[in-house]
């Protein structure tokens, strides 16, 4: 059954029975009235605003009217909960830039010119290589992926060894993901880092795993005190006593108690260490002060969310240097896809052994080039020689 | 289907599908526009991108092997990590970074490479048991004492000495390349070298040599008699070249 109109509404109506009638019979009768006089169809299409939604025209209770509540368009200010608003919130901590990955090669000493002498880590950046973009749209964020050092192909996954294949780089020995602030961090792929990304005085955070400590009881895990060493204390020196109140608060060990456990190798963020050399030649970024792990741990290293983003001009200064040191780097991707296409369908179709007897085709204007490059070569060769 | 609210609302169906139609125009010029955008965003890409298909890039092919049957299961393109996007890169970074960071340094530091020579392992450098004399920059008296050990860390490389200052025992640790350590001038050569690297005995009252005071006072003596032709400048070997014995590692 139709709920009942309020009365304000079917009052508007241009229908309208005798005025004598109660509310209730009058509703009944506009609708008969409504579907059969035809005398009154000319005025049932009128248009006056009389009975439009703005005047409370409505059969619904107000709260189940289906309206677009929870839009933007309705005028509400966009959700502070979900994954966009959530990207927003994180977006002055997420740094503008992506980072390299490193390896930890020792602490030593920077000697100033005045007598300072600071302590510091070396970190090494062995053929460090933007492997994929992370985007909005694809994958819910920002992030660049960056892959270190070479891994042999023996040594690596099916799976993995056709995502390389799909990106014309060799396999790398590690992979990590940097989450960047929004579309201008993301960087062309393939191409390879290298320190002076990073210039000197800038701070960076640094994170690597601890080293691990194994097994640790209360006092060294959590520095616990321990207990007497007499008064009748046996064999309970160093363990960690009570675990909490007994029957009058449930008798239950409260969740997080800290107890013995394994210590160590886990993540340690290291934050706002100055950079105080860069060598692209040694491949090493030297920061003040000392960084978690052994040596040979692999440390991420990414500007400082804590201090200003490295000046406009640097950024764009970077991004410059790596389209000039790359500039075949998309036309090499590009390439690298199409081939990967071509013998992705030639695994399903068990033909790959064709393509590898065929090997890999080289067009003449590239076999060109590389005679070209050859002669060249021979002919410095030939002048150094002459000069010798 | 309930007819009453069609019958209330005569215009209600109409409006419901002009508010479909709405929403619908909408998300197809949103969708118009997209495509359009990703298509210009394609273009403006790789404008240098030449129509015809480009050559395979060079790579190796690595193959797996059934194991049972020994022949070939699939195989994958792999690339050379010689070739970085394309273009020929640098191979592996450089092993021993750490000594290559210390070469650096220290020809920084010690340019003349008189420290290097004093601490280095060989003949005629300063060894445990010798007496040296340390001028500090800072702190006004030069220190002299005996050599207990040489830490040997390429730029941090330190040397501790031991003297006896009123009747205490004291040690010093110097930083061999630090500027504030102004000159390391060789007091007295032990006569017989030690056979040990650390020469923590001496701390022990049955070996201590006690104070280097003479020792140092009989060198001075000594340096101001062959450096008095010279006009007598020889007071702490402020400026002077030392002896024979005197090996300066002094850069000022």
């Amino acid at each position: 059954m139709a709920p009942r109109l309020p009365a304000g509404c079917w009052r508007q109506l241009p229908i309208r029975p005798a005025p004598s009638a109660t509310t209730t019979t009058a509703t009944t009768a506009a609708t008969t009235a409504a579907t059969t006089t035809p005398s009154h169809h000319a005025r049932l299409f009128t248009t006056t605003p009389t009975a439009a939604v703005k005047y409370g025209w409505s059969t619904l209770p107000a709260r189940a009217r289906p309206h677009r509540f929870n839009q933007v368009t309705s005028g509400l200010p966009a959700p502070s909960t979900g994954p966009a608003a959530a990207l927003k919130r994180k977006e002055h901590s997420t740094p503008v830039r992506a980072g390299v990955l490193a390896t930890k090669k020792g602490m030593t000493v920077f000697m100033g010119r005045t007598g300072a002498r600071i302590a510091c880590t070396v970190l090494q950046l062995d053929r460090v290589q933007t492997v994929l973009n992370k985007t909005r749209r694809t994958h819910g964020y920002w992030a660049v992926q960056v892959g270190m050092g070479a891994r042999q192909a023996g040594n690596v996954t099916a799976p993995l060894l056709g995502y390389y294949e799909a990106k014309g780089i060799a396999p790398k020995e590690v992979l990590a993901e940097f989450r960047v602030r929004d579309e201008r961090g993301l960087l062309p792929v393939g191409v390879q880092l290298l320190p002076d990304w990073f210039h000197v005085g800038q701070r960076v955070d640094v994170r690597s795993n601890s080293r691990g400590q194994g097994f640790a009881g209360g006092m060294k895990r959590h520095g616990f005190s321990g207990q007497e060493a007499s008064h009748g204390n046996s064999l309970n020196h160093r363990t960690i006593g009570s675990a909490g109140p007994s029957q009058g608060s449930g008798s239950r060990v409260l969740p997080g108690k800290k107890m013995p456990g394994r210590m160590g190798n886990e993540r340690v963020t290291v934050q706002n260490l100055p950079v105080l050399l860069v060598d692209n030649e040694l491949g090493i970024v030297v920061v003040k002060g000392c960084v978690a792990g052994p040596k040979g741990t692999v440390v991420k290293v990414q500007d400082a969310v804590k201090k200003d983003p490295p000046a406009d001009e640097f950024i764009e200064k970077t991004k410059n240097m790596l389209k000039e040191r790359f500039p075949e780097a998309e036309a090499h991707l590009q390439a690298a896809r199409e081939r990967h296409m071509e013998l992705k369908e030639a695994r399903r179709n068990r033909t790959i052994e064709d393509i590898m007897s065929q090997g890999v085709k080289v067009s003449e204007e590239h076999a060109d080039a590389i005679e070209d490059i050859i002669a060249a070569t021979a002919k410095e060769d030939a002048a150094d020689r002459v000069r010798a | 289907m309930n007819a009453a609210p069609l019958a209330r609302r005569p215009l209600g169906c109409l409006k419901a599908s002009l508010r479909q139609a709405r929403q619908h125009r909408m998300f197809a010029r949103c969708m118009a526009t997209d495509a359009d955008a990703d298509a210009d965003a394609d273009a403006d890409a790789d404008p240098g991108l030449p129509t015809q298909q480009l050559p395979p890039p060079e790579h190796d092919f690595f193959r797996i092997t059934d194991r049972k049957t020994k022949t070939l299961r699939t195989a994958f393109a792999v690339y050379p990590p010689t070739t970085i996007a394309g273009t020929p890169s640098i191979a592996a970074a450089p092993k021993n970074v750490l000594g290559s960071l210390h070469a650096l340094q220290i020809a920084k530091m010690d340019p003349t490479g008189a420290r290097t020579a004093l601490f280095a392992k060989t003949r005629d450098a300063a060894k445990p048991g010798d007496v040296l004399m340390v001028t500090h920059r800072r702190g006004g008296e030069p220190f002299a004492g005996v050599v207990l050990s040489i830490r040997r860390r390429g730029i941090d490389t330190a040397v501790l000495l031991r003297n006896h200052l009123g009747k205490v025992g004291v040690e010093m640790w110097f930083k061999v390349y630090n500027k504030n350590v102004a000159g390391v001038e060789i007091v007295k050569r032990r006569a017989k070298r030690a056979r040990r690297a650390r020469l923590t005995y001496l701390r022990k009252p049955k070996h201590d040599m006690g104070s280097v005071e003479d020792l140092v006072h009989a060198w001075k003596k000594s340096r101001k008699v062959f450096s008095s032709g010279k006009g007598g400048a020889g007071a702490a070997g402020a400026k002077g070249k030392g002896g024979k014995a005197a090996v300066a590692g002094r850069k000022k």
